[in-house]
């Protein structure tokens, strides 16, 4: 199963991402038309700001199992089976504000989407773009590598290169001292190799 | 395995669902006294308030699960065999178990003045919110301001009812928030056209013309079509206590979520289990938890030996005027230190309890996006990296918390 990943070290706060988002959401679909729409189409992704100045991309982790998904009383939060992207049916959501007190990550926003009724809004992984094949629209416009569309565990297994990697440069200058080739070239070779794979 | 299921709502259901996402092959029985397809409880107040139609709260399809999940809808459990591994129905039917949960809830706590001649009600299942709905024509008394009584006050305001809620303490939601918070609540109810009177009691019901008459302690008198009792919910144990099995304020179970009967587990509001924020056991009588009971009973009765840590009471209250997320506890305790800070120019409140540097409760008035993230933290038993008394004031950003988690 193929998930955003965020990379919240490589972004620079753009917000393009989220304008992507709301164009694509939008009625549509134009960046030209979708400011004048009646609804008018609202961000799923948000960029933090922390203290430090530092922009942190947040959205839904799909997780599973979902607390918010347990904490709907009405069982309008529900996740699609063949894909594990967890979903908000508009026309099931009363409204209550469980969904936003289960959240662990702060990702649920209440808007008017359908039908002039506020109800909770949150990321759908491009539900409908996934099913043309296309991969959601903030990764596409994501410049600088912060959100990935990837598989979980192959990222993880690259992540584990990685850092087994750095370890091992780590060992080898303690015991042969700096050698003629240096280090950080050397490490940048094998990025470059585990990023081919 | 045969894996038979007491009650029909938030753990029962989930236990289910549960059941056939990990074993599909399995034989289920679920049993409800209640004759209507599987509901959500929590929207009683809004069939109450014609927010929500009948078939809007139906949570489960039962013609979608696979043929051997039988539903028993309408039908009684009369007692539990614990020797020979048998439930005994009402009617008459003996169901063998392998592996059987008892999630039967709780029941409205019933006052001593309740009576169903007189249009006093309590608001707890199907049944009574449709007793209660032809008598409601133009005007209604709520008694009680816990979370029942106030969001069935507000559904009823929404159908243009004039509504008088009576509390006993001295603001809304005492049990849950401190006075601070309360006051917070009782003001905006009081701007939304509630009428809301504190610190009384009925003290006594006159009927006349079809028309109620009730008089108040302090002498006050009011007319009414109906009285709704909102005074709490007790957990429903005698199943289990005429079983055999241990119970204290509610059904003792250990961490497995199975109870002192080999093979018997219980889950949702009629069990006890650790409260993280109390550090002590605690019945948390709320939809979340008893999903979340009912998914790890339902992982111990495969045998995966799943440990359930605990749960916080917390509960979300939306209305109009305000969105109010409470969790944990909010009043001052050993060694507990409060923060807290009004906004009032966007009529925002925030509170949060801290202990040893560990939160421990939070109130989060009309911010709602920001309260998951403190609540994951109280249910973890994370330590704050941040000093608490800039959250409350707004001055660090959430991104802070989440950052290094």
């Amino acid at each position: 199963m193929k998930v955003v990943v965020v990379r919240p070290e490589r972004c620079v706060g753009c917000l393009q991402c989220r304008f992507a988002c709301s164009v694509v959401h939008s009625e549509s679909k134009s960046p030209f038309t979708a400011p004048y729409e009646s609804i008018l189409s609202k961000p799923r992704i948000h960029i933090g700001v922390t203290t430090g100045k530092e922009p942190f991309p947040n959205k839904c982790r799909h997780c599973n199992p979902a607390p918010c998904e347990m904490a709907c009383i009405t069982k309008a939060i529900f996740r699609d089976e063949s894909t594990g992207i967890v979903l908000i049916n508009p026309d099931r959501c009363i409204n209550c504000g469980m969904c936003a007190m289960a959240c662990p990550f702060g990702v649920i926003r209440y808007h008017v989407y359908v039908d002039r009724r506020t109800s909770a809004h949150k990321c759908d992984q491009c539900f409908a773009r996934q099913k043309e094949g296309k991969i959601p629209a903030c990764v596409e416009v994501c410049k600088v590598g912060a959100l990935v569309f990837e598989d979980y565990n192959k990222m993880m297994d690259k992540a584990t290169d990685q850092l087994a990697f750095l370890v091992y440069l780590g060992i080898r200058e303690k015991e042969h001292g700096k050698g003629s080739y240096p280090t950080l070239i050397a490490y940048k070779n094998i990025l470059q190799e585990i990023k081919r794979r | 395995m045969n894996a038979v299921i007491i009650g029909s709502s938030a753990a029962g259901l989930a236990c289910l669902d549960t059941l056939l996402r990990f074993s599909p092959e399995l034989n289920a029985t679920i049993i409800s006294e209640e004759a209507y397809a599987p509901y959500c409880r929590c929207l009683l107040t809004y069939y109450l308030g014609g927010m929500l139609k009948e078939q809007q709260m139906v949570i489960r399809d039962t013609t979608s699960y696979p043929a051997n999940t039988n539903f028993l809808f309408g039908e009684r459990v009369d007692r539990i065999d614990t020797q020979k591994k048998y439930v005994i129905l009402t009617s008459g039917p003996e169901i063998s178990y392998n592996k059987l949960l008892i999630a039967t809830g709780s029941n409205a706590v019933k006052p001593k003045y309740y009576d169903e001649e007189k249009k006093t009600f309590t608001l707890r299942y199907m049944d009574d919110a449709k007793k209660i709905e032809p008598h409601i024509r133009n005007k209604a008394i709520v008694l009680g301001g816990g979370f029942v009584g106030i969001k069935a006050a507000f559904g009823l305001m929404e159908r243009n009812i004039g509504v008088t809620v009576v509390i006993s303490s001295g603001y809304p939601l005492s049990m849950i928030v401190d006075e601070k918070t309360g006051w917070f609540i009782e003001k905006d109810l009081r701007d939304m056209g509630i009428d809301i009177r504190t610190g009384e009691d009925v003290a006594g019901i006159k009927t006349k013309n079809e028309v109620l008459r009730v008089s108040l302690s302090s002498g006050f008198e009011l007319d009414s079509d109906a009285i709704i009792v909102g005074k709490g919910v007790k957990p429903r144990v005698e199943l289990a206590k005429q079983a055999g099995i241990k119970t204290d304020m509610g059904i003792m179970v250990n961490e497995f979520m199975e109870t002192s009967a080999e093979g018997i587990y219980a889950a949702g509001d009629c069990c006890e289990t650790m409260d993280i924020a109390r550090k002590r056991f605690w019945v948390n009588a709320i939809w979340p938890v008893a999903v979340e009971q009912g998914y790890y009973a339902a992982l111990n009765m495969l045998g995966m030996k799943a440990p359930y840590h605990g749960g916080i009471g917390m509960n979300s209250m939306k209305t109009r005027a305000f969105h109010l997320i409470t969790a944990g506890v909010l009043k001052g305790g050993e060694g507990v230190s409060l923060f807290e800070k009004y906004m009032p120019s966007t009529n925002q409140f925030r509170k949060l309890a801290v202990r040893d540097n560990v939160p421990v409760g939070m109130a989060f008035y009309n911010n709602p996006e920001e309260a998951g993230v403190i609540i994951n933290l109280i249910k973890k038993g994370t330590s704050l990296t941040v000093d608490p008394a800039k959250i409350v004031n707004n001055e660090v950003s959430m991104m802070d918390i989440l950052k290094p988690l």
